[in-house]
Protein backbone atom coordinates (compact mmCIF):
# COMPACT_ATOMS: atom_id res chain seq x y z
CA UNK A 1 0.00 0.00 0.00
CA UNK A 2 2.76 2.39 0.96
CA UNK A 3 4.67 1.62 -2.23
CA UNK A 4 1.62 2.40 -4.27
CA UNK A 5 1.12 5.70 -2.51
CA UNK A 6 4.72 6.79 -3.10
CA UNK A 7 4.48 5.80 -6.74
CA UNK A 8 1.35 7.92 -7.05
CA UNK A 9 3.13 10.89 -5.56
CA UNK A 10 6.04 10.52 -7.95
CA UNK A 11 3.71 10.25 -10.90
CA UNK A 12 1.87 13.33 -9.77
CA UNK A 13 4.98 15.47 -9.44
CA UNK A 14 6.20 14.16 -12.77
CA UNK A 15 2.89 15.12 -14.34
CA UNK A 16 2.95 18.55 -12.75
CA UNK A 17 6.50 19.22 -13.83
CA UNK A 18 5.69 18.16 -17.33
CA UNK A 19 2.93 20.72 -17.72
CA UNK A 20 5.23 23.65 -18.41
CA UNK A 21 7.71 22.93 -21.16
CA UNK A 22 9.29 26.31 -21.72
CA UNK A 23 8.84 30.02 -21.05
CA UNK A 24 9.97 32.50 -23.66
CA UNK A 25 9.94 36.25 -23.12
CA UNK A 26 10.21 38.78 -25.93
CA UNK A 27 10.18 42.54 -26.24
CA UNK A 28 10.39 44.54 -29.50
CA UNK A 29 13.58 46.15 -28.17
CA UNK A 30 15.26 46.08 -24.79
CA UNK A 31 16.85 49.53 -24.75
CA UNK A 32 16.19 53.17 -25.53
CA UNK A 33 13.03 53.75 -23.54
CA UNK A 34 12.29 57.25 -22.24
CA UNK A 35 9.77 58.09 -19.57
CA UNK A 36 6.16 57.53 -20.57
CA UNK A 37 7.04 54.91 -23.19
CA UNK A 38 5.04 51.71 -23.45
CA UNK A 39 6.81 48.37 -23.18
CA UNK A 40 5.13 45.51 -24.98
CA UNK A 41 6.16 42.14 -23.62
CA UNK A 42 5.18 38.84 -25.18
CA UNK A 43 5.54 35.75 -23.04
CA UNK A 44 5.04 32.40 -24.73
CA UNK A 45 4.48 29.52 -22.30
CA UNK A 46 4.62 26.11 -23.93
CA UNK A 47 2.28 23.73 -22.12
CA UNK A 48 1.18 20.15 -22.25
CA UNK A 49 -2.16 19.70 -23.96
CA UNK A 50 -5.10 20.19 -21.61
CA UNK A 51 -3.41 22.72 -19.35
CA UNK A 52 -5.03 26.07 -18.77
CA UNK A 53 -3.83 29.20 -17.05
CA UNK A 54 -5.58 30.29 -13.87
CA UNK A 55 -6.55 33.84 -14.55
CA UNK A 56 -6.56 34.83 -10.90
CA UNK A 57 -2.81 34.18 -10.77
CA UNK A 58 -2.02 36.69 -13.54
CA UNK A 59 -0.63 40.05 -12.47
CA UNK A 60 -3.25 42.77 -12.08
CA UNK A 61 -2.98 46.01 -14.07
CA UNK A 62 -1.75 48.78 -11.79
CA UNK A 63 1.49 50.13 -10.34
CA UNK A 64 4.33 47.59 -10.20
CA UNK A 65 6.94 49.87 -8.68
CA UNK A 66 7.01 53.62 -8.28
CA UNK A 67 8.35 54.05 -11.81
CA UNK A 68 6.52 51.27 -13.60
CA UNK A 69 2.81 50.67 -14.30
CA UNK A 70 1.28 47.54 -15.73
CA UNK A 71 -1.43 48.77 -18.08
CA UNK A 72 -2.84 45.72 -19.73
CA UNK A 73 -2.73 41.90 -19.51
CA UNK A 74 -4.09 39.74 -22.29
CA UNK A 75 -4.05 35.96 -22.61
CA UNK A 76 -4.22 34.23 -25.99
CA UNK A 77 -4.41 30.55 -26.76
CA UNK A 78 -1.92 29.33 -29.30
CA UNK A 79 -0.76 26.01 -30.61
CA UNK A 80 1.10 24.18 -27.85
CA UNK A 81 0.53 26.68 -25.06
CA UNK A 82 -0.55 30.17 -24.19
CA UNK A 83 0.74 33.64 -24.97
CA UNK A 84 0.63 36.49 -22.46
CA UNK A 85 0.75 40.02 -23.78
CA UNK A 86 1.73 42.51 -21.09
CA UNK A 87 1.85 46.26 -21.64
CA UNK A 88 3.95 48.20 -19.15
CA UNK A 89 4.51 51.95 -19.02
CA UNK A 90 7.79 53.25 -17.66
CA UNK A 91 7.93 56.56 -15.83
CA UNK A 92 11.60 56.44 -14.93
CA UNK A 93 13.10 59.91 -15.43
CA UNK A 94 16.62 58.82 -16.30
CA UNK A 95 19.66 61.08 -15.98
CA UNK A 96 21.84 58.59 -17.80
CA UNK A 97 21.27 55.46 -19.85
CA UNK A 98 20.87 52.52 -17.50
CA UNK A 99 19.19 49.17 -17.21
CA UNK A 100 16.21 48.59 -14.97
CA UNK A 101 14.90 45.26 -13.82
CA UNK A 102 11.24 44.35 -13.99
CA UNK A 103 10.31 41.77 -11.34
CA UNK A 104 9.16 38.34 -12.45
CA UNK A 105 6.02 36.58 -11.33
CA UNK A 106 4.51 33.12 -11.25
CA UNK A 107 1.48 31.95 -13.16
CA UNK A 108 -0.61 29.08 -11.82
CA UNK A 109 -1.63 26.45 -14.33
CA UNK A 110 -4.30 23.80 -13.99
CA UNK A 111 -4.73 20.60 -15.91
CA UNK A 112 -7.92 18.55 -15.90
CA UNK A 113 -7.28 14.80 -15.94
CA UNK A 114 -9.54 11.84 -15.15
CA UNK A 115 -7.83 11.51 -11.78
CA UNK A 116 -8.61 15.10 -10.82
CA UNK A 117 -7.10 18.55 -11.30
CA UNK A 118 -3.36 18.96 -11.12
CA UNK A 119 -1.78 22.36 -10.78
CA UNK A 120 1.65 23.66 -11.68
CA UNK A 121 3.51 26.96 -11.56
CA UNK A 122 5.18 28.68 -14.46
CA UNK A 123 7.97 30.98 -13.32
CA UNK A 124 8.25 34.13 -15.42
CA UNK A 125 11.82 35.31 -14.81
CA UNK A 126 12.72 38.92 -14.07
CA UNK A 127 13.79 40.83 -17.15
CA UNK A 128 15.41 44.16 -17.79
CA UNK A 129 15.24 47.02 -20.26
CA UNK A 130 17.37 50.07 -20.93
CA UNK A 131 16.11 53.56 -20.17
CA UNK A 132 17.58 56.66 -21.74
CA UNK A 133 17.48 60.30 -20.67
CA UNK A 134 15.13 62.60 -22.51
CA UNK A 135 17.01 65.86 -21.93
CA UNK A 136 20.55 66.98 -21.38
CA UNK A 137 21.69 66.85 -17.75
CA UNK A 138 22.54 70.54 -17.73
CA UNK A 139 20.18 72.51 -19.93
CA UNK A 140 21.03 75.91 -21.32
CA UNK A 141 20.64 78.67 -18.78
CA UNK A 142 17.30 80.48 -18.85
CA UNK A 143 16.29 83.60 -16.98
CA UNK A 144 12.77 82.49 -16.22
CA UNK A 145 12.74 78.91 -14.87
CA UNK A 146 9.27 78.42 -16.39
CA UNK A 147 10.96 78.55 -19.80
CA UNK A 148 12.40 75.12 -19.09
CA UNK A 149 8.89 73.77 -19.58
CA UNK A 150 7.30 73.01 -22.91
CA UNK A 151 4.46 75.47 -23.68
CA UNK A 152 0.79 74.69 -23.11
CA UNK A 153 0.06 74.22 -26.80
CA UNK A 154 -3.23 74.60 -28.60
CA UNK A 155 -6.44 72.77 -27.86
CA UNK A 156 -7.68 70.42 -30.51
CA UNK A 157 -10.22 71.84 -32.96
CA UNK A 158 -13.31 69.95 -34.02
CA UNK A 159 -13.80 69.22 -37.68
CA UNK A 160 -17.12 70.53 -39.02
CA UNK A 161 -16.41 69.10 -42.47
CA UNK A 162 -18.07 65.65 -42.10
CA UNK A 163 -21.31 67.03 -40.64
CA UNK A 164 -21.48 69.80 -43.25
CA UNK A 165 -20.79 67.29 -46.01
CA UNK A 166 -23.49 64.96 -44.68
CA UNK A 167 -25.95 67.87 -44.50
CA UNK A 168 -25.24 68.81 -48.12
CA UNK A 169 -25.53 65.26 -49.40
CA UNK A 170 -28.72 64.64 -47.42
CA UNK A 171 -30.22 67.93 -48.58
CA UNK A 172 -29.40 67.01 -52.19
CA UNK A 173 -30.97 63.59 -51.78
CA UNK A 174 -33.97 65.16 -50.05
CA UNK A 175 -34.52 67.61 -52.90
CA UNK A 176 -34.17 64.75 -55.35
CA UNK A 177 -36.78 62.77 -53.43
CA UNK A 178 -38.99 65.86 -53.32
CA UNK A 179 -38.67 66.17 -57.10
CA UNK A 180 -39.59 62.52 -57.43
CA UNK A 181 -42.64 63.08 -55.24
CA UNK A 182 -43.66 66.14 -57.29
CA UNK A 183 -43.31 64.13 -60.48
CA UNK A 184 -45.15 61.20 -58.96
CA UNK A 185 -48.09 63.35 -57.86
CA UNK A 186 -47.96 65.46 -61.05
CA UNK A 187 -47.73 68.69 -59.04
CA UNK A 188 -46.34 70.68 -61.93
CA UNK A 189 -48.55 69.79 -64.86
CA UNK A 190 -49.35 66.47 -66.42
CA UNK A 191 -47.09 63.51 -66.43
CA UNK A 192 -47.29 60.66 -68.82
CA UNK A 193 -49.27 57.78 -67.57
CA UNK A 194 -51.04 59.72 -64.82
CA UNK A 195 -54.25 60.94 -66.48
CA UNK A 196 -56.41 60.44 -63.39
CA UNK A 197 -54.09 62.56 -61.26
CA UNK A 198 -54.45 65.30 -63.83
CA UNK A 199 -58.21 64.84 -63.93
CA UNK A 200 -58.41 65.01 -60.14
CA UNK A 201 -56.46 68.27 -60.21
CA UNK A 202 -58.75 69.75 -62.85
CA UNK A 203 -61.84 68.57 -60.99
CA UNK A 204 -60.82 70.70 -58.03
CA UNK A 205 -61.15 73.78 -60.21
CA UNK A 206 -64.65 72.90 -61.39
CA UNK A 207 -67.60 74.49 -59.58
CA UNK A 208 -69.99 71.98 -58.16
CA UNK A 209 -73.02 74.22 -58.75
CA UNK A 210 -72.25 74.95 -62.39
CA UNK A 211 -74.67 72.88 -64.53
CA UNK A 212 -71.94 72.27 -67.08
CA UNK A 213 -69.58 71.32 -64.27
CA UNK A 214 -71.01 67.88 -63.85
CA UNK A 215 -70.79 67.08 -67.52
CA UNK A 216 -67.25 68.44 -67.61
CA UNK A 217 -66.36 66.23 -64.66
CA UNK A 218 -67.71 63.19 -66.44
CA UNK A 219 -65.74 64.20 -69.51
CA UNK A 220 -62.60 64.37 -67.39
CA UNK A 221 -63.09 60.80 -66.20
CA UNK A 222 -63.78 59.70 -69.77
CA UNK A 223 -60.55 61.27 -70.91
CA UNK A 224 -58.71 59.68 -68.01
CA UNK A 225 -60.02 56.25 -68.91
CA UNK A 226 -59.24 56.77 -72.60
CA UNK A 227 -55.71 57.82 -71.90
CA UNK A 228 -55.13 55.05 -69.42
CA UNK A 229 -56.23 52.48 -71.92
CA UNK A 230 -54.81 54.19 -74.99
CA UNK A 231 -58.11 53.92 -76.84
CA UNK A 232 -61.65 55.21 -76.62
CA UNK A 233 -63.43 53.33 -73.88
CA UNK A 234 -67.17 52.66 -73.92
CA UNK A 235 -69.40 51.15 -71.27
CA UNK A 236 -69.28 47.71 -72.88
CA UNK A 237 -65.48 47.68 -72.78
CA UNK A 238 -65.38 47.99 -68.99
CA UNK A 239 -64.82 44.28 -68.11
CA UNK A 240 -62.05 44.04 -70.72
CA UNK A 241 -60.52 47.27 -69.36
CA UNK A 242 -60.50 45.88 -65.82
CA UNK A 243 -58.79 42.76 -67.11
CA UNK A 244 -56.11 44.81 -68.80
CA UNK A 245 -55.64 47.10 -65.76
CA UNK A 246 -56.17 45.00 -62.65
CA UNK A 247 -55.18 47.93 -60.40
CA UNK A 248 -58.57 49.50 -61.08
CA UNK A 249 -60.55 46.35 -60.34
CA UNK A 250 -61.69 47.59 -56.86
CA UNK A 251 -63.19 50.58 -58.65
CA UNK A 252 -65.24 48.40 -61.03
CA UNK A 253 -68.52 49.21 -59.28
CA UNK A 254 -67.84 52.97 -59.27
CA UNK A 255 -66.91 52.84 -62.93
CA UNK A 256 -70.15 51.03 -63.70
CA UNK A 257 -72.09 53.83 -62.04
CA UNK A 258 -69.98 56.36 -63.88
CA UNK A 259 -70.88 54.88 -67.27
CA UNK A 260 -74.54 54.82 -66.22
CA UNK A 261 -74.40 58.51 -65.25
CA UNK A 262 -72.49 59.34 -68.42
CA UNK A 263 -75.06 57.60 -70.59
CA UNK A 264 -77.86 59.56 -68.95
CA UNK A 265 -76.04 62.90 -69.05
CA UNK A 266 -74.75 62.78 -72.62
CA UNK A 267 -77.21 60.62 -74.51
CA UNK A 268 -80.38 61.00 -72.46
CA UNK A 269 -79.80 64.66 -71.72
CA UNK A 270 -80.88 63.99 -68.14
CA UNK A 271 -78.08 65.71 -66.28
CA UNK A 272 -80.17 66.18 -63.16
CA UNK A 273 -81.17 62.52 -63.04
CA UNK A 274 -77.61 61.48 -63.64
CA UNK A 275 -76.53 63.72 -60.84
CA UNK A 276 -79.04 62.17 -58.48
CA UNK A 277 -77.95 58.68 -59.48
CA UNK A 278 -74.25 59.42 -58.88
CA UNK A 279 -73.89 62.55 -56.73
CA UNK A 280 -70.97 64.97 -56.93
CA UNK A 281 -69.24 63.92 -53.65
CA UNK A 282 -69.23 60.30 -54.82
CA UNK A 283 -67.80 61.37 -58.15
CA UNK A 284 -65.06 63.30 -56.39
CA UNK A 285 -64.27 60.39 -54.09
CA UNK A 286 -64.23 57.94 -56.98
CA UNK A 287 -61.83 60.08 -58.98
CA UNK A 288 -59.54 60.42 -55.94
CA UNK A 289 -59.56 56.64 -55.54
CA UNK A 290 -58.85 56.19 -59.24
CA UNK A 291 -55.86 58.56 -58.96
CA UNK A 292 -54.62 56.60 -55.92
CA UNK A 293 -55.03 53.28 -57.72
CA UNK A 294 -53.15 54.76 -60.66
CA UNK A 295 -50.23 55.73 -58.37
CA UNK A 296 -50.11 52.27 -56.85
CA UNK A 297 -50.26 50.57 -60.27
CA UNK B 1 -43.92 41.07 -54.87
CA UNK B 2 -45.04 43.57 -57.47
CA UNK B 3 -48.29 43.95 -55.63
CA UNK B 4 -46.49 44.67 -52.35
CA UNK B 5 -44.23 47.23 -54.05
CA UNK B 6 -47.32 48.89 -55.47
CA UNK B 7 -48.78 49.25 -52.00
CA UNK B 8 -45.56 50.43 -50.34
CA UNK B 9 -44.44 52.83 -53.07
CA UNK B 10 -46.80 55.79 -52.59
CA UNK B 11 -46.07 55.98 -48.86
CA UNK B 12 -42.36 55.57 -49.46
CA UNK B 13 -42.29 58.34 -52.06
CA UNK B 14 -44.15 60.66 -49.69
CA UNK B 15 -42.00 59.97 -46.59
CA UNK B 16 -38.55 59.87 -48.21
CA UNK B 17 -38.23 63.65 -48.81
CA UNK B 18 -39.47 64.38 -45.28
CA UNK B 19 -37.00 61.98 -43.68
CA UNK B 20 -34.06 63.03 -45.84
CA UNK B 21 -34.68 66.74 -45.34
CA UNK B 22 -35.08 66.23 -41.58
CA UNK B 23 -31.76 64.33 -41.49
CA UNK B 24 -30.16 67.12 -43.54
CA UNK B 25 -31.42 69.69 -41.03
CA UNK B 26 -30.02 67.62 -38.13
CA UNK B 27 -26.61 67.36 -39.83
CA UNK B 28 -26.62 71.05 -40.62
CA UNK B 29 -27.40 71.83 -36.99
CA UNK B 30 -24.54 69.56 -35.90
CA UNK B 31 -22.14 71.30 -38.31
CA UNK B 32 -23.26 74.66 -36.96
CA UNK B 33 -22.69 73.52 -33.36
CA UNK B 34 -19.21 72.25 -34.25
CA UNK B 35 -18.36 75.55 -35.95
CA UNK B 36 -19.62 77.43 -32.89
CA UNK B 37 -17.54 75.21 -30.57
CA UNK B 38 -14.47 76.02 -32.67
CA UNK B 39 -15.34 79.70 -32.33
CA UNK B 40 -15.47 79.33 -28.56
CA UNK B 41 -12.08 77.58 -28.53
CA UNK B 42 -10.56 80.34 -30.65
CA UNK B 43 -12.02 83.00 -28.34
CA UNK B 44 -10.65 81.24 -25.23
CA UNK B 45 -7.22 80.91 -26.79
CA UNK B 46 -7.30 84.56 -27.80
CA UNK B 47 -7.87 85.43 -24.15
CA UNK B 48 -11.59 86.24 -24.09
CA UNK B 49 -13.44 84.35 -21.41
CA UNK B 50 -16.48 82.43 -22.62
CA UNK B 51 -19.00 80.61 -20.49
CA UNK B 52 -18.70 76.86 -21.00
CA UNK B 53 -21.25 74.39 -19.71
CA UNK B 54 -20.00 71.10 -18.21
CA UNK B 55 -21.68 69.23 -21.08
CA UNK B 56 -19.76 71.08 -23.80
CA UNK B 57 -17.67 69.12 -26.36
CA UNK B 58 -14.34 67.88 -24.88
CA UNK B 59 -12.06 70.22 -26.90
CA UNK B 60 -14.06 73.22 -25.63
CA UNK B 61 -13.71 71.99 -22.05
CA UNK B 62 -9.97 71.48 -22.60
CA UNK B 63 -9.65 75.00 -24.02
CA UNK B 64 -11.52 76.44 -21.03
CA UNK B 65 -9.27 74.51 -18.61
CA UNK B 66 -6.26 75.92 -20.46
CA UNK B 67 -7.72 79.44 -20.24
CA UNK B 68 -8.30 79.15 -16.48
CA UNK B 69 -4.98 77.42 -15.83
CA UNK B 70 -3.08 80.14 -17.66
CA UNK B 71 -4.61 82.70 -15.29
CA UNK B 72 -3.96 80.61 -12.20
CA UNK B 73 -7.65 79.93 -11.56
CA UNK B 74 -7.05 76.25 -10.85
CA UNK B 75 -9.99 75.95 -8.44
CA UNK B 76 -12.36 76.76 -11.29
CA UNK B 77 -10.60 74.47 -13.75
CA UNK B 78 -10.67 71.31 -11.63
CA UNK B 79 -14.49 70.83 -11.73
CA UNK B 80 -14.34 70.64 -15.55
CA UNK B 81 -12.19 67.51 -15.53
CA UNK B 82 -14.99 65.01 -14.73
CA UNK B 83 -16.77 66.15 -17.90
CA UNK B 84 -13.63 65.32 -19.86
CA UNK B 85 -13.16 61.99 -18.14
CA UNK B 86 -16.64 60.93 -19.23
CA UNK B 87 -15.78 61.51 -22.90
CA UNK B 88 -14.32 58.96 -25.27
CA UNK B 89 -11.53 61.11 -26.56
CA UNK B 90 -8.66 60.79 -24.10
CA UNK B 91 -6.44 63.27 -25.95
CA UNK B 92 -8.46 66.23 -24.66
CA UNK B 93 -8.31 64.90 -21.10
CA UNK B 94 -4.53 64.46 -21.46
CA UNK B 95 -4.23 68.03 -22.78
CA UNK B 96 -6.28 69.42 -19.86
CA UNK B 97 -4.19 67.56 -17.27
CA UNK B 98 -1.02 68.72 -18.99
CA UNK B 99 -1.96 72.42 -18.90
CA UNK B 100 -3.04 72.10 -15.25
CA UNK B 101 0.31 70.54 -14.40
CA UNK B 102 2.11 73.30 -16.32
CA UNK B 103 0.21 75.94 -14.34
CA UNK B 104 1.23 74.28 -11.05
CA UNK B 105 4.82 74.04 -12.22
CA UNK B 106 4.92 77.75 -13.04
CA UNK B 107 3.46 78.51 -9.61
CA UNK B 108 6.09 76.23 -8.03
CA UNK B 109 8.89 78.01 -9.91
CA UNK B 110 7.56 81.30 -8.57
CA UNK B 111 7.61 79.98 -5.02
CA UNK B 112 11.08 78.49 -5.44
CA UNK B 113 12.39 81.80 -6.72
CA UNK B 114 11.14 83.37 -3.50
CA UNK B 115 12.68 80.57 -1.47
CA UNK B 116 9.39 79.09 -0.26
CA UNK B 117 10.47 75.49 -0.70
CA UNK B 118 7.88 73.95 1.61
CA UNK B 119 5.01 75.32 -0.43
CA UNK B 120 6.59 74.47 -3.78
CA UNK B 121 7.09 70.77 -2.98
CA UNK B 122 3.43 69.70 -2.99
CA UNK B 123 2.79 71.68 -6.17
CA UNK B 124 5.58 69.87 -8.00
CA UNK B 125 4.29 66.54 -6.73
CA UNK B 126 0.77 67.35 -7.97
CA UNK B 127 2.20 68.38 -11.31
CA UNK B 128 4.05 65.12 -11.64
CA UNK B 129 0.86 63.20 -10.91
CA UNK B 130 -0.98 65.15 -13.59
CA UNK B 131 1.79 64.71 -16.17
CA UNK B 132 1.76 61.03 -15.38
CA UNK B 133 -2.00 60.82 -15.75
CA UNK B 134 -1.76 62.71 -19.05
CA UNK B 135 0.82 60.20 -20.27
CA UNK B 136 -1.36 57.34 -19.15
CA UNK B 137 -4.13 58.70 -21.38
CA UNK B 138 -1.76 59.46 -24.26
CA UNK B 139 1.61 57.67 -24.07
CA UNK B 140 2.97 59.56 -27.10
CA UNK B 141 2.40 63.01 -25.55
CA UNK B 142 5.98 64.26 -25.94
CA UNK B 143 5.48 67.66 -24.33
CA UNK B 144 4.16 65.91 -21.23
CA UNK B 145 7.16 63.57 -21.22
CA UNK B 146 9.50 66.51 -21.40
CA UNK B 147 7.81 68.46 -18.63
CA UNK B 148 7.50 65.37 -16.43
CA UNK B 149 11.25 65.02 -16.82
CA UNK B 150 11.71 68.65 -15.71
CA UNK B 151 9.40 68.11 -12.71
CA UNK B 152 11.09 64.81 -11.83
CA UNK B 153 14.46 66.48 -11.63
CA UNK B 154 13.08 68.97 -9.14
CA UNK B 155 11.83 66.24 -6.86
CA UNK B 156 13.09 62.74 -7.42
CA UNK B 157 11.68 59.48 -6.18
CA UNK B 158 13.99 57.57 -3.94
CA UNK B 159 13.82 53.82 -4.15
CA UNK B 160 15.26 53.54 -0.65
CA UNK B 161 12.09 55.08 0.73
CA UNK B 162 10.69 51.66 -0.03
CA UNK B 163 7.91 52.92 -2.15
CA UNK B 164 6.05 50.27 -4.02
CA UNK B 165 3.43 52.42 -5.66
CA UNK B 166 3.34 55.12 -8.26
CA UNK B 167 2.48 58.75 -7.81
CA UNK B 168 -1.18 57.90 -7.51
CA UNK B 169 -0.97 57.24 -3.78
CA UNK B 170 0.09 59.63 -1.08
CA UNK B 171 3.39 61.37 -1.36
CA UNK B 172 6.18 61.21 1.17
CA UNK B 173 8.23 64.24 2.12
CA UNK B 174 10.44 65.04 -0.81
CA UNK B 175 13.78 66.61 -1.09
CA UNK B 176 14.08 69.68 -3.22
CA UNK B 177 17.29 70.82 -4.76
CA UNK B 178 17.60 74.46 -4.08
CA UNK B 179 19.78 75.30 -7.02
CA UNK B 180 17.24 74.35 -9.64
CA UNK B 181 17.45 74.17 -12.47
CA UNK B 182 21.05 73.27 -12.63
CA UNK B 183 23.32 70.40 -11.98
CA UNK B 184 21.50 68.12 -9.57
CA UNK B 185 23.47 67.10 -6.55
CA UNK B 186 23.11 63.49 -5.52
CA UNK B 187 20.08 61.58 -6.57
CA UNK B 188 19.93 58.00 -7.65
Amino acid sequence: MRVLAILFLILQTAAAAAQVRSVELRTPRSFGYVLGDLLQVRIDIALDPGSTVQRASLPKPGPVTYWLDLRDVAVERMAGGIRLRLTYQSFYAALDARRLEVPGFTVALASESPGGTTTAQAEIPPWSFGVSPLREVQPEKRDDPADYLQPDGRARRLDPQPAAMAALVLAGLGLLALGLLAYDRAWFGRRRGRPFALAARRLRRLAETDPDGYREALRLIHRGLDETDGRRLLADDLPAFLDRHPAFRPEGESLGRFFEASRRAFFGREVQAAREGWPWPELQAALRRLAAAERAA
Amino acid sequence: MRHLWGRVRPGLIATMPVLLLAAACASGLEAWRVARANGTIAALEAGTDAEVSPGAPPPVLAARVAFLAKRGRLDEAEPLLPGLEAGDDRADLARARYVLANARMRAAFGLLARGELDKAGPLVTLSRQDYRRALRERPDFWDAKFNLDVASRLIRDYPELNRTDGDELQSEPKKIWTDIPGQPRGGP
